[in-house]
């Protein structure tokens, strides 16, 4: 089975939302959408307070080259525009619009057989980025500097807890596949990889029941035709689904430090960003609702939820049967990259792929110790970096060093700090040197 | 409600400093109680040796812990913190030196070896993880140095001039050996020492590979004798993840390799000292009846398992820990062919000193490394040498 080198097996909790099929998420009052659920420059509102607005309307425009749109996720009214605490502590901008009952929806009109061009515009004008956690605007990943001549799907998943992906996968399937054909003749590729991870097994056989799918065994590849996506299967291993040990695992290539997978031609998209595609392309519908894993021990009533775009989390956990006593740490995304959350008066955005509610059994509190230089750190990076210098620099103020260590090219896992038995904060290291490294520029 | 607010990862692996201490300590376990009971049964006129042995590992593990606290009670540590904190390294550092004593040595060299180890070579460094070198195998060697006689054990030396049996006077101090008589199996030469031909002609290797292997009959510290105890204990290490399998072979095997190759290239040369290469051929073949006696006598297989593989002192890298292992290997055996006596712990300790430069030297080379373009005048601090590491 392909992976890559380094890495730990953590335990996936997956069983707790692995067979739990996909809810909707009921209406509620209150909408907070954010103007930057995606890297770049903020959106631009183009309505104003009072207007009334209805599901699937354009709220907020793409202000520069890196940017979104941002598309009301209800039919209400505007009732305010502030700044709004996001899941990263951040204050953002933030529509306010309060649901007024109705189901009003306005769509883009359907697109059959687009061309790439076409389905570009699209994706930009449906506000698409990114939905595996960083939010990078799908549109601008489209056109690429440098040649690509693959696609590579992320269904790995790797993150412990998270089954959105996994559901997708098995309830939409052929949407999904429809979405990840319109991703590659958008680029304009025939090389379509989808990783999976060994855990969905059940997806995996799935997809391969699909026409036109092949399964990446050498016979198979053999008679591959044009058209045929292969799906590898990937061993189960934290982060297997970062985009780089993704592609070192599906094509075996090498993405140069400081490079965007693009250098090695090749494009990552994940699973909710396909079939976000399909839904823009096919049916006209822009990018206002995701799917959710709502999960972890401190959950009454663990659930996949499709919500819309801007609901407060407070909701969703109340749908979710509340909180237990014994919650200690609130998480929005995935365990291991997610957000630390204060409280549960954070609304959801695209990126948003699960939140969780840890109990003390599962969030380790254990103080830091001094390092015992027992190596865990570097062997399980996939980045092969020691973080164990990264981290000692860091604490004593050596920015320089921590950076010839390489902590610029660290993509933030956590599996070094999963891993380390000292418990040292490492991940918080690298993000302080990254700070000071930008400020002394 | 509040709720903790931290960085990612949320979640951690259960594994902590503590639990691979503890882990430690259990697989030393076995090596202490067949050390115990070996001593025990060793010499039926001293079953003595066997309490004394005990008494030793007993001593060391109270004076290391108790260091470690009245250290950190010094320094003003509320003793609830103490507690909290405390990781068991030094009860590993008090265990290790007990086994690396001899139930002949005094009582107080235990006590003392154990202060000089915990308090200088760990806490005054900065405590667990600081420190430059193994802290047991620095206390063995003060044991060696400060006190020769009353340690005990290896203190056989032959004058190589009269080649006069067994002369028990420490070559450091001078001492006398006081103790057990000359033909007690117990306080003889070690096997080592028979091999390496350093025990005079009093003594004869008359101990098959099997004893070595059980340690049944082998004179030498309470815990090193039984390498089958020993390497019970490191099997469960390596079960458990603390050990990686791989650094105690390359240690041991280097070793035994060299030693055959010393042997053989001396074996070459005759009784004047002149090198005869028509005897090479027969001699490599006998050479090799050195190789399993070398690495099971002695300290070798104790060092191998526990003592060199201390996560403190060894390198970061792969390549690091190759380079390492085998230089320690390598030393192992010229030392014993040279100074015929502490030669593992001698060789422990300079690799520990060596490791800081093994590391600043052999790095990683990130995922996606892409070789710098030739920039001589720009940075050339910068082009420190990346190793390849295992791809
Ligand atoms: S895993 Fe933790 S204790 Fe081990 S070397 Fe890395 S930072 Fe140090
Ligand atoms: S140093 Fe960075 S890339 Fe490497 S394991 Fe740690 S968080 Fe991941």
């Amino acid at each position: 089975m392909k992976t890559f080198k380094g890495g730990f097996h953590v335990p996936d909790h997956k069983d707790l939302t692995a067979s739990a099929a996909i809810e909707q998420m009921p209406l509620v009052t209150d909408y907070y959408v954010s103007l930057s659920q995606h890297i770049g420059k903020p959106a631009q509102p183009v309505v104003n307070v009072g207007d009334q607005v209805v599901e699937g309307q354009l709220i907020a425009q793409a202000s520069s080259a890196i940017s979104a749109n941002v598309h009301s996720p209800v039919c209400g009214d505007v009732v305010e525009v502030v700044k709004r605490k996001n899941a990263q502590g951040v204050l953002v901008d933030t529509i306010h619009i309060r649901s007024n009952g109705r189901q009003d929806r306005q769509t883009l009109p359907a697109l059959t057989d687009p061309t790439p061009q076409q389905i570009v515009e699209r994706v930009a004008e449906a506000g698409i980025v990114g939905m595996g956690g960083a939010g990078f605007p799908t549109a601008v990943k489209l056109q690429p500097k440098d040649p690509v001549d693959s696609l590579v799907i992320n269904a790995a998943e790797c993150e412990p807890y998270l089954n959105c992906d996994n559901r997708l996968l098995l309830e939409r399937t052929e949407q999904f596949l429809q979405g990840v054909r319109l991703l590659a003749k958008a680029i304009g590729v025939s090389n379509v990889y989808i990783g999976i991870e060994e855990n969905k097994q059940q997806a995996y056989e799935k997809l391969l029941q699909q026409p036109h799918v092949i399964a990446d065994t050498k016979e198979a590849l053999a008679s591959k035709q044009q058209d045929d996506i292969v799906v590898v299967q990937l061993k189960a291993k934290y982060p297997q689904g970062a985009e780089k040990t993704l592609i070192k695992a599906c094509l075996n290539r090498e993405v140069p430090v400081g490079g965007l997978p693009a250098a090695v031609g090749c494009i990552v998209d994940n699973v909710g960003t396909a079939y976000a595609v399909y839904d823009a392309v096919v049916n006209g519908v822009p990018l206002y609702k995701r799917l959710m894993t709502v999960s972890g021990g401190g959950i009454n009533d663990p659930k996949n939820l499709e919500v819309a775009v801007g609901t407060p989390i407070s909701a969703i956990v109340e749908l979710c049967g509340g909180l237990k006593e014994d919650t200690v740490k609130l998480v929005s995304g995935g365990p291991m990259m997610g957000f630390s959350l204060m409280n549960t008066d954070v609304a959801t955005t695209k990126t948003d792929s699960g939140f969780l509610a840890l109990t003390d059994k599962e969030a380790s509190s254990v103080l830091p110790t001094p390092c015992i230089n027992c190596g865990r750190c570097a062997s399980v990076c996939p980045m092969r970096l020691m973080p164990m210098y990264i981290d000692f620099y860091t604490t004593v103020g050596d920015t320089e060093n921590a950076v010839k260590y390489g902590a610029l090219n660290c993509f933030e896992c956590g599996t070094c700090a999963y891993v380390c038995p000292a418990k040292r904060p490492i991940v918080q290291s690298v993000r302080l040197t990254k700070i000071k490294a930008k400020e002394k520029k | 409600m509040s709720y903790v607010y931290s960085s990612s990862p949320h979640i951690k692996s259960p594994r902590t400093t503590r639990s691979i201490m503890i882990d430690v300590c259990i697989a030393l376990l076995p090596a202490c109680l067949a050390g115990v009971i070996l001593m025990f049964t060793a010499n039926a006129a001293f079953p003595m040796l066997g309490a004394l042995s005990l008494m030793h590992l007993v001593i060391c593990c109270v004076t290391s812990v108790a260091a470690e606290w009245v250290f950190l009670l010094c320094c003003k540590k509320p003793f609830k913190q103490i507690l909290a904190e405390f990781d068991f390294s030094s009860l590993v550092t008090g265990l290790l030196i007990g086994m690396n004593l001899y139930p002949t040595s005094k009582w107080y060299v235990g006590i003392l070896a154990s202060i000089f180890a915990v308090v200088v070579v760990k806490m005054l460094f900065g405590g667990t993880g600081k420190n430059l070198v193994n802290p047991a195998i620095a206390g063995r060697v003060f044991a060696f140095i400060a006190f020769g006689a009353a340690f005990g054990g290896a203190m056989s030396y032959v004058n190589p001039n009269t080649n006069s049996p067994m002369v028990f006077t420490s070559p450091i101090s001078g001492g006398k050996v006081e103790g057990f008589d000359a033909s007690g199996a117990v306080t003889g030469a070690t096997p080592l020492q028979v091999l390496m031909g350093s025990a005079g002609t009093g003594a004869t290797n008359t101990l098959s590979n099997l004893d070595l292997f059980l340690g049944t009959g082998v004179a030498g510290c309470i815990g090193e004798t039984c390498k089958l105890a020993l390497i019970v204990g490191g099997i469960y290490l390596v079960v458990r993840g603390v050990l990686n399998f791989r650094w105690p072979l390359v240690y041991i095997a280097t070793t035994g390799v060299v030693s055959v190759l010393i042997a053989w290239i001396s074996g070459c040369y005759n009784s004047e000292g002149v090198f005869i290469p028509e005897l090479m051929g027969t001699k490599f073949a006998q050479a090799w009846e050195v190789f399993l006696p070398s690495i099971l006598s002695g300290g070798l297989i104790l060092g191998a398992i526990f003592m060199a593989t201390d996560y403190v002192t060894t390198p970061n890298t792969k390549v690091g820990n190759y380079v390492y292992f085998v230089f320690l290997g390598i030393l192992t055996a010229v030392l014993r062919k040279a100074v015929k006596g502490e030669a593992v712990s001698f060789a422990i300790l300079l690799g520990n000193l060596v490791v800081p430069l093994i590391d600043m030297y052999i790095r990683r080379k990130p995922f996606g490394y892409v070789k710098p373009q030739k920039q001589r005048k720009a940075k050339p601090a910068d082009e420190a040498v990346v190793a390849k590491e295992g791809d």
